[in-house]
């Protein structure tokens, strides 16, 4: 019998393994300075590269998310930009700031590829092809967070705080690629219903993500129809990374801050 | 070699070498040219999608001649080189995805 039952453990345990690594285990939670980064690996791999590993914490430090998403060109998906060396070297994507010329935090901004790639190139080169080594920092996370306003997730930092307090001073003009454009008309304020007895309704504050982002990064890529409703989102969708979910389980704060949105008393 | 035979030779050396240099020339000012249209298409560019932060305060027949002038636009960025084309493809559908978006959003208000 005792040969019996551990036959049986052996077999529940064999025929479970399968289900669990299709399913697989609980997502690690990133770390502070993890949160946000992007991994591409669109043709690194194929010139004997390793995968770049983008750092938003770093970027959005310095630059909206507009600049880089809608005057560089970023996609909002990783890998979707299709970027080739090539096109750092003329001076689009990375390159647009990454080209040896621009100066931002007092620093030259190191250039992106090259042409011809010389031995003494490779720790530049390492400094965005990063994925699995152990390449020196420049800007280091932990130094850079300790005099900001604090948050319980994502980075561990208030951006929205540190924006308003003018602890960060994100730049929305990448020179040779941005337009000169009027000050931007921030539209309304507006609540949105939550769909859940008990849960606070949402205040979605335009001004707060205009700041970031302009207009036509959300609108319609994002937010497609223009009727109140006529974009179809529940948090499940959210979580799949539509509307709402495009920024914050990526970039932006975590969905899993509820009270960050959901701030509105509940109605009686 | 008759003698009409070596005219005919000596007037295609005439007629086909300077033919030959003429072509290149060609070649060298339509790219000439290829270069010079950027500027062209970049300005219109600039103008067109540099008015999406008040594309709120536009009108709708000017947001009807911003669409136009996008959709104008577009053939000639398709033209680019694929750096370029690849940048400015993306900007110009999201410029004129915006004033689309707002152009609707007004003639709803309309209705």
């Amino acid at each position: 019998m005792h040969r019996k039952s551990w036959l049986t453990v052996v077999l529940i345990v064999v025929s479970c393994s399968p289900l669990v690594a299709q399913v697989g285990g609980k997502k690690r939670r990133p770390l502070p300075y993890e949160f946000g980064s992007v991994t591409i690996s669109t043709y690194s791999q194929r010139a004997s590269m390793a995968p770049v590993v983008f750092e938003h914490w770093l970027h959005r430090s310095m630059f909206t998310c507009r600049v880089c998403h809608v005057d560089v060109g970023f996609a909002m998906k990783p890998g979707a930009s299709n970027i080739k060396a090539a096109d750092n070297q003329k001076g689009y994507f990375c390159g647009a700031c990454h080209n040896g010329r621009m100066v931002a935090n007092g620093r030259t901004v190191f250039a992106a590829c090259k042409k011809l790639v010389k031995e003494e190139d490779a720790a530049r080169c390492d400094r965005c092809h990063s994925l699995g080594k152990q390449v020196p920092v420049e800007y280091d996370f932990n130094q850079f967070a300790k005099s900001l306003p604090k948050e319980r997730f994502g980075n561990g930092i208030d951006w929205q705080q540190s924006e308003e307090l003018g602890l960060i001073q994100p730049s929305d003009f990448v020179p040779g690629l941005s337009i000169k454009r009027k000050n931007l008309r921030v539209e309304n304020d507006f609540s949105l219903n939550s769909k859940v007895a008990g849960m606070p309704d949402i205040i979605f504050s335009h001004r707060k993500h205009t700041v970031w982002n302009g207009c036509e990064l959300c609108h319609p890529e994002i937010f497609v129809g223009v009727k109140k409703g006529s974009t179809k989102y529940s948090m499940a969708t959210i979580f799949e990374g539509n509307s709402c979910g495009a920024c914050h389980n990526t970039v932006a704060f975590p969905l899993t801050d509820c009270q960050r949105c959901h701030t509105r008393p509940v109605q009686p | 070699m008759t003698r009409a035979k070596v005219l005919a030779a000596v007037a295609l050396i005439f007629i086909g070498v300077p033919w030959a240099v003429a072509v290149p020339a060609v070649q060298q000012e339509d790219d000439k040219q290829e270069t010079q249209k950027p500027e062209a298409w970049q300005q219109e560019f600039d103008q067109v999608c540099s008015k999406t932060t008040d594309a709120m305060s536009l009108t709708v027949d000017e947001l009807k001649s911003l669409v136009q002038r996008c959709d104008a636009l577009e053939p000639r960025i398709e033209k680019l080189d694929e750096s370029r084309r690849k940048v400015y493809s993306r900007r110009l559908k999201q410029c004129r995805g915006l004033y689309a978006y707002v152009l609707e959003s007004k003639n709803n208000e309309k209705k």
